[in-house]
């Protein structure tokens, strides 16, 4: 046992010398590292887009090289949705790494104080805080291409079919997970309720209570809501299904976030399941040439993680995790065009992510047309709002039903400027880019 | 040799009883305090502050509150993690309300609040032991983080339903928040832990210390002879709970800088519980070697891989580290029951003998 | 006023207004009950045979459920992958005796229970490791279980009953009552009760400790299968189910750690009282969510009239 314990102490003794030196950086690479989850009760919709990001990153080092001959070292730190973990992966990468991908809602909270100290981005591509679109006071922090509160307007446009005020006396339920990511879209909802009259009811869902929802799908039944809106994440998504499934809930009067339209989610459920819709920034293409770059270069080479048997390759998530890295990617080139620099550091990636045009023919330019709508950030706004598409499950996959729509910028504009006051005057002294011409 | 104590006399019975009755104690204590207070802050980065250091103090605090109950007085306790956040809710109330107020003094007041709900989820153990308290004190737990989720006044209605720290100085130095210094948090830490840890070592081997004790041995036998069991259960609840919660206080004021309610759920309980009792129950000293060991760990285990060129997705570390964890609870149980602390007792008494054995 | 309406009139107005309703909240909560039934059970067969609180309880069963999910994907036909499962948790029991139980005998009750929740992170971990993390879908139809679903229409509403949940319900009293019968009637059975009342006299008649408690393991091994089997058709088989393990916790307050009667009774008790209090006082006076902590009230205040809960032993303690 003291033999043991004695080799313990000299294991820990080297590792603590390991942390304490800051590990060397190869010349020609940048290091972009992924608070990833592949564990704990979020990992069945974290592993795909997980998957997605890395596959990506690794397409264009096999392809191009990198990015203008520098290696994007795509590198992962696991924080099971945990957001402990998380804000220690955030300490752990931010010495080397530039840009901060906290893939939570919870993390994105705790690490956007810290991120205008450390100066760090922070990259929440669909999640994260809606009113880091103020890029006046969120200087670091991006949600491209669509916020919580974008998705919010965009599903209330869908069920009314574009006339909100037809929403009247209508009751519409939010199930949502009990966390600050299902509590993101609330403010949004109550002041489109009190607008056009209808009455929102919340139903949350608790962290232990993700797969087991009868009580709060007896709840629904008794409440009869005219539409139920799902903010759901995890085993929470599957969980639900199955529940409307039973409770005969209509299915197209239930419609989820992009984050609850996962095919692995649906599958539990299959064909009953037929008529959920989801609000998406994404769409898949398998055709699309990226797409077909990843599958020759990464996935066909037995380098990449996803389960191809169970059809991985096509699904939403995986594809939209794809479409994150190439966000993150184009932010890397911009900055690196502009700046006349191969080896970018976190403030030049900061102007790149602030300067991203994704219009038609930058899209088809690198290969992801029909994935992603058009948009472009600016130093004033950190989003873009791209618009979104409403995807629906056939059974089997989900198909695009719906024409491009864009949320109604007047409704949200000004919670998003109350919301940014109140943080940086929450957060006093909080730093201000008054440069930004809105 | 380096242990020995021969030669060092005794001439009264307050010698006798002294804190440390051997001198090199004394001596171990003044290097580990030099070191904490001189040469980790010169040395440690920034990443070892914030995943080591202080964690590990603030962890160690935890422990030591719930040993008070759990090892000293033999109540055990699944419900620390609630606790905790009663502490970290009520600072966090007690600066938005009173934004004057200094940090210390607000920290020091919401152990106080902790204790009161301590004490009032302590009252079952007047009628319930065991295995039932346990699950009884699973009660706080669950009921707890569920007000924090629902009760908006705490969270001061923010959307998101989780709690920032906003920056606050002390004397003119950041000490909370985004802008606060690694190295000023981790001083201000390290001086309350160890006033708390003064507090604690001296409330234990008082008179207070021995009624807990002799409750913990045997609450029938401790009422015979003439101990009131309420008075005893109660105050171990009330110092436990008040040390829990200024660890709490501590623990997201000076180290998270934000927290959602479900940071206070089940697992940091049992982290803390792991702690306790992987150090030793009924020990100071064990909760700082538990705290080490369990927070350590994992930084370890995550760098291992990399430092050895193991090419291992972060995902297998973590399960890796999951699955080696639970495997060294095990271990250590199977070794050790009693804990490093008595792991340490044992080498001690070695190297007092050292190197004649007879 | 508007409150103590709340309290105690409007409930019962609503009750009685949607009787269909009603039936199917109680409904809801039988069904959960039965499962909490189920993993209470799972932690009474161990504790009065060895005095070992098993927190592991809650992780054996998604052990077992991903286990018979995962040989399923590999390839292996439903009606093996069954027995199989049965052979994997067999030696699970077995590796928890030799590895953990047995070095650990006489310890105190509570380093013995860390020692479960030491079982359990192992478990996860390794768990995680062969089965990945993903949502699973249990393979209900391969194993004959029926999926659709029986509609009443009684007092003008509708009530819903799916056939896997009654096929769990049904399947559980199965066995409940074999359970039973082995442990009255069968040589091992009477044994293992033998156990539970007096360790050394057990031993004194030639009662092999370790060979009882790698059966009792195993048998509970049986039930976390039939608990995951059930619950994964529910909601799919993935690392989040493991929090159910907290559910037989006020069970077991309940009931009593050592009573068989207790575990069931308690179980269906909690399952239908917390689905109750959830929908017609929890949702529209506290804002939902009760289930997480009401059972855990519930039980303490019972506790406080009879501190072994409704069917333990009679605590006596003598100096």
């Amino acid at each position: 046992m003291k033999k043991l314990l004695k080799t313990t102490l000299l294991c820990a003794a080297l590792a603590a010398g390991t942390v304490l030196a800051a590990p060397a950086i190869a010349q020609d690479s940048v290091n972009l590292p992924n608070l990833s989850y592949r564990t704990g009760p979020f990992a069945s919709t974290g592993i795909p887009l997980m998957n997605g990001q890395r596959d990506y990153m690794m397409m264009l080092n096999e392809r191009d090289g990198g990015m203008n001959g520098v290696t994007l070292g795509y590198e992962e730190c696991e924080t099971g949705y945990n957001t402990e973990k998380g804000v220690e992966c955030y300490e752990k990468t931010k010495a080397t790494g530039i840009v901060t991908q906290p893939w939570s809602t919870g993390i994105t909270l705790q690490v956007l104080p810290k991120s205008n100290v450390d100066k760090i981005p922070v990259l929440a591509p669909g999640y994260g805080f809606s009113a880091m679109q103020d890029g006046k006071t969120f200087q670091w922090a991006f949600n491209p291409p669509a916020s919580y509160w974008d998705g919010a307007n965009m599903i209330l446009q869908a069920i009314s079919d574009g006339n909100l005020d037809s929403l009247k006396d209508k009751k519409i339920a939010l199930l949502h997970l009990d966390h600050p990511y299902g509590k993101e879209p609330i403010p949004l909802f109550e002041q489109a309720a009190e607008k056009h009259g209808f009455t929102l009811l919340p139903i949350p869902v608790g962290l232990k209570e993700m797969q087991n929802q009868s009580a709060q799908w007896l709840q629904i039944r008794r409440e009869r809501p005219d539409f139920v809106l799902m903010w759901g994440w995890g085993a929470m998504n599957a969980g639900a299904i199955t529940e409307a499934v039973k409770t005969k809930y209509p299915m197209n009067q239930f419609v989820g976030i992009w984050w609850s339209g996962h095919d692995g989610d649906m599958k539990v459920s299959g064909e009953a399941a037929k008529g959920y819709r989801a609000i998406s920034w994404s769409l898949p293409n398998s055709q699309a040439p990226a797409m077909q770059d990843i599958k020759k270069h990464i996935v066909d080479a037995g380098k990449s993680m996803i389960d191809q048997a169970g059809g991985e390759f096509d699904w939403v998530f995986y594809q939209r995790g794809v479409l994150i890295s190439a966000m993150l990617a184009e932010g890397v080139k911009v900055a690196q065009e502009h700046f006349d620099a191969k080896v970018i550091n976190a403030e030049q990636l900061r102007w790149g992510l602030e300067n991203l045009k994704f219009d038609e023919a930058r899209i088809a330019e690198l290969g992801l047309e029909g994935m992603i709508p058009p948009f472009s950030t600016s130093c004033a706004d950190h989003t873009g709002h791209s618009g979104a598409w409403m995807i629906e499950w056939d059974g089997t996959k989900f198909n695009k039903v719906s024409e491009l729509l864009t949320a109604d910028r007047a409704a949200i504009d000004p919670l998003v400027e109350t919301a940014a006051k109140e943080y940086a005057a929450a957060n006093a002294p909080w730093p201000i880019n008054e440069e930004c011409k809105m | 040799m380096l242990y020995r104590t021969a030669g060092q006399f005794k001439t009264s019975y307050e010698a006798d009883h002294a804190l440390f009755p051997v001198k090199q104690d004394a001596w171990l204590l003044a290097f580990i305090l030099v070191m904490a207070f001189v040469i980790f802050p010169l040395t440690a980065s920034e990443f070892t502050f914030n995943a080591l250091l202080v964690p590990v103090l603030i962890y160690a605090l935890a422990a030591l509150g719930l040993n008070i109950l759990t090892g000293y007085a033999g109540q055990l306790s699944l419900g620390t993690g609630a606790f905790m956040g009663v502490g970290a809710y009520a600072c966090y109330k007690l600066i938005t309300i009173f934004p004057e107020m200094n940090i210390l003094v607000a920290i020091a007041l919401s152990g106080f609040f902790s204790a009161a709900v301590g004490v009032a989820f302590g009252l079952p153990s007047l009628r319930i032991k065991g295995f039932y308290l346990a699950i009884a004190t699973l009660a706080a737990q669950f009921f707890l983080v569920w007000l924090f989720e629902k009760w908006a006044w705490l969270y001061n209605y923010n959307a998101s339903g989780a709690i920032q720290v906003p920056n606050i100085d002390m004397f003119g130095v950041t000490v909370t928040g985004p802008r606060a210094s690694s190295i000023v948090q981790y001083y201000f830490v390290l001086v309350v832990v160890c006033v708390v840890t003064w507090f604690a070592i001296n409330i234990t081997r008082g008179r207070i210390g021995r009624v807990w004790k002799s409750v913990r041995d045997m609450d029938i036998a401790a009422e015979l002879v003439g101990i009131n069991l309420m008075k005893a259960k109660l105050s171990a609840f009330a110092v436990s709970s008040y040390i829990v919660g200024i660890s709490g206080a501590l623990f997201v004021f000076l180290w998270r800088g934000a927290a959602e309610p479900n940071l206070f759920d089940i697992p940091l309980s049992f982290r803390v519980l792991f702690i306790a009792i992987i150090g030793g129950l009924g020990s100071i000293l064990g909760n700082y070697l538990g705290a080490i060991l369990i927070v350590a760990l994992p930084v370890i285990i995550g760098t291992l891989p990399a430092t050895f060129g193991i090419p291992i997705s972060s995902s297998m570390a973590e399960h890796l580290n999951t699955m080696t964890i639970g495997g060294l609870i095990i271990m250590f149980l199977i070794v050790e029951p009693h804990g490093l602390a008595r792991f340490w007792a044992i080498i001690r008494e070695k190297l007092i003998m050292w190197p004649f054995p007879h | 006023m508007n409150l103590v309406e709340g309290i105690f009139v409007k409930p019962f107005q609503d009750m009685f207004g949607a009787p269909d309703f009603l039936i199917q909240v109680l409904w809801e909560g039988l069904v959960a009950g039965v499962l909490y039934a189920l993993i209470a059970l799972g932690f009474v067969l161990i504790y009065k045979s060895s005095r070992i609180f098993n927190f592991a309880q809650g992780i054996m069963v998604v052990f077992a459920a991903l286990t018979l999910v995962g040989l399923y994907e590999k390839g292996v036909p439903a009606l093996l992958a069954l027995p199989l499962t049965l052979v994997v948790m067999f030696l699970l029991a077995v590796a928890i005796e030799r590895v953990v139980l047995r070095p650990l005998v006489n310890q105190p009750d509570i380093i013995l229970f860390m020692a479960t929740i030491g079982i359990t992170l192992f478990l996860i971990g390794f768990g995680e490791i062969i089965f990945g993390g993903e949502n699973k879908v249990m393979i209900t139809e391969q194993l004959f279980i029926p999926t659709g679903s029986f509609t009443f229409e009684p007092f003008g509403g509708f009530v819903s009953i799916e056939q896997k949940d009654l096929t769990a319900v049904i399947g559980a009293v199965l066995l409940v009552a074999g359970l039973i019968l082995f442990l009255n009637k069968s040589k091992m059975g009477r044994a293992i009760r033998a156990l539970g009342d007096d360790h050394q006299a057990a031993l004194s008649v030639g009662i092999s400790l370790s060979t009882i408690w790698v059966l009792v393991w195993f048998i509970a091994g049986v039930i976390a299968l039939a608990t995951g089997i059930v619950w994964g058709a529910r909601a799919g088989v993935s690392f989040a189910l493991e929090v159910i393990a907290f559910k037989a916790l006020p069970v077991l307050m309940l009931g009593g750690l050592e009573s068989v009667p207790g575990a069931i009774i308690g179980g269906l008790a909690i399952g239908i009282l917390e689905k109750l209090f959830e929908i017609y006082w929890g949702q529209p006076l506290l804002g939902g969510n009760t289930e997480t902590w009401f059972a855990f009230v519930f039980a303490l205040i019972v506790l406080l009239f009879r501190p072994q809960g409704l069917f333990g032993e009679k605590i006596i303690e003598r100096v």
